[in-house]
């Protein structure tokens, strides 16, 4: 089954919405709850990425019997660095989004922890794709 | 995976008075209720007995089934375990040592009260905040949270507290010093006079424990009428305590916002469903980090706000916080000295105050069989492109999600949509008397037939 969702960049108040839905669906099957929560971490943080990064995206989430694989993409400045870009700690954020909480330099090394598979390309100036998939 | 059915409740629907109105239906946190055949009834696996729906029904059709006092046995030792919100039901000019002494009319051979266990959680929660247990620890204290978490958020269900509640440790050190004293132990009985439903579940179905060491609970509101015209008739005033017998704020413990300052680090306190409900919504996606407890309560004003509590809660918090001032008084008298026995029994309950993980319920279940879920899942999706979205109630279901829940599960069908059914009888796939039997089964056979006389005097 698919769900999609457009994720609006910088609008923050409405952030975590489309992760939501996600999790919301998912307990209404039988997954062990370590993995649910996996799930909604790793999606939250993708989403919160597009929104703190990106001026538009996408989320397409499709859920099979075996997992669930999700598809972000947005239309964004990119990733210059993408192996810097995974080390914990590194933020391109700005100094706003920042005071705000957020721009800790955790979100993809915290994807990639609550993920089985996560592949992230990116083009300077166009955007960005972040693949993830976790097992049931 | 592990997971809890035992699906004991204390939220009841009288069918003597149950008119089928869906005010119930409505306020559910968890969907729990339908109404079907022109009475409410409530889906066990969801139920958390939070009470809600016991608040808002306009034929107060709703009770909270206890064991009552009816339940109690002549030849046993009884014992009533007493809350600090019951002492707060009844005006400052009654001592809690007369309050506590009039309950004693109800049947009882000895009160005590239920907060004399908050010193013992107060260390107990320093020794647990140096376990590595999953951050923030979510508090145990309120059985409608822990069942909440249970069903709606499985994947929290790690971070509920290990540990067993005030009235639980109480009714150990009852347990242990009445032994001690000579008593058989097989004639103690101890009854909790609870202020919700939620408690009595816990007493009967506990969660992470075989039994409760409480052996049966009395409504607040029973044990409250008695105690009141013990205290009217009353003529002689008796004396009030000389030595505060539990630490001050001990007596709020219930109420919300002071439990939390016990456990050390960062802590938030959150009272009321929905307001619990927001929370752990965040919490359950991970963007919430470096707290490290919640004291999280079902009830606006805690305990207070009880759905057996007779009073005004925020009368009842007032008037905690009065006797909290006047205990603190009596221990500063005393050069900071409290006296409180249950402390003697510190050591012996130590090993016993703790309780096995909890685990998920699996109410929101759509099947156990993943392929078979996602099947049921695409369906309902398709059946909400045909619903109007206005949850309206007028299916039996809460809202049109649900209902469509309900459909892929074989308890209901498409037709009870009031709205589908219109389109079903003009495309003639819906006869008058068709659509009408739908309607009977939603609100009830005999119910409709009222309308026949009024239409002619309405016309």
């Amino acid at each position: 089954m698919r769900m999609h969702f457009e994720i609006e960049g910088g609008d923050f108040t409405a952030a975590g919405r489309a992760s939501s839905e996600v999790k919301k669906t998912l307990k209404q099957f039988n997954i062990p709850p370590e993995v649910l929560r996996k799930v909604a971490i790793a999606l939250y943080e993708a989403e919160m990425n597009v929104v703190a990064h990106a001026w538009s995206g996408t989320m397409d989430a499709d859920i099979l019997p075996e997992g669930i694989h999700v598809v972000m993409e947005d239309k964004g400045p990119g990733i210059e660095d993408i192996e810097r870009a995974m080390e914990e700690g590194f933020s391109t954020a700005t100094e706003e989004v920042r005071q705000m909480g957020f721009g800790a330099g955790m979100g993809l090394p915290n994807i990639r922890k609550n993920s089985d598979r996560m592949v992230l390309t990116s083009t300077p100036g166009v955007g960005t794709r972040l693949e993830i998939t976790v097992a049931f | 995976m592990v997971k809890e059915r035992d699906y004991r409740h204390s939220i009841r629907i009288d069918r003597d008075k149950c008119i089928g109105c869906s005010h119930c239906m409505r306020v559910c946190s968890t969907q729990a209720i339908r109404i079907v055949e022109g009475y409410a009834s409530i889906q066990p696996e969801r139920c958390v007995d939070c009470g809600e729906c016991y608040r808002v029904c306009p034929q107060r059709a709703i009770y909270a089934r206890d064991d009552g006092l009816a339940s109690m046995r002549d030849d046993a030792y009884r014992i009533a375990l007493v809350p600090s919100v019951f002492i707060g039901q009844f005006p400052s000019d009654y001592s809690a040592t007369e309050v506590l002494e009039a309950v004693k009319t109800c049947g009882f051979d000895e009160i005590c009260e239920v907060e004399q266990a908050v010193d013992f959680m107060k260390e107990a929660y320093r020794t647990y905040a140096d376990n590595l247990f999953a951050r923030p620890v979510i508090s145990s204290y309120c059985p409608a949270v822990v069942r909440l978490i249970q069903v709606l958020y499985p994947s929290l269900t790690p971070h509920i507290m290990l540990l067993k509640a005030p009235h639980d440790i109480a009714a150990l050190y009852l347990r242990l010093s009445k032994e001690r004293e000579g008593i058989d132990p097989g004639k103690i009985f101890i009854y909790y006079v609870t202020p919700c439903a939620a408690k009595t579940v816990a007493a009967r179905a506990p969660v992470g424990e075989a039994a409760s060491p409480i052996d049966g609970t009395i409504n607040m509101k029973e044990v409250y009428n008695k105690t009141l015209g013990t205290l009217l008739g009353r003529k002689e005033r008796s004396a009030r305590k000389r030595m505060a017998d539990m630490t001050p704020d001990s007596v709020c413990w219930s109420l919300s916002g002071t439990e939390k300052h016990y456990f050390p680090g960062r802590s938030l306190a959150i009272d009321g469903m929905e307001n619990v409900i927001e929370f752990l919504e965040k919490l359950e996606s991970g963007h919430l980090s470096d707290i490290d407890f919640l004291e999280l309560r079902a009830c606006d004003q805690g305990c207070a706000g009880g759905i057996l509590c007779p009073g005004n809660r925020f009368l009842t918090v007032e008037r905690l916080e009065q006797r909290q001032k006047r205990l603190q008084l009596l221990m500063d008298q005393r050069g900071g000295g409290v006296e409180n026995r249950l402390m003697d029994y510190g050591e012996m309950l130590q090993p016993l105050s703790g309780v096995e993980p909890v685990h998920p319920r699996d109410g929101l279940l759509l099947d156990e069989d993943m392929e078979k879920a996602l099947i049921k899942l695409q369906r309902i999706k398709r059946l909400m492109t045909y619903f109007p979205g206005f949850d309206c109630g007028a299916c039996g279901a809460p809202t049109c999600r649900s209902l469509a829940e309900d459909i892929v599960q074989g308890k209901a069908s498409i037709s009870h949509c009031v709205f589908v059914q219109r389109v079903m009888e003009k495309n003639y796939k819906l006869s008058p008397d068709q659509a009408f039997e739908v309607i009977e089964k939603i609100r009830g056979r005999d119910r409709l037939n009222k309308y026949n006389d009024t239409n002619e005097n309405e016309r």
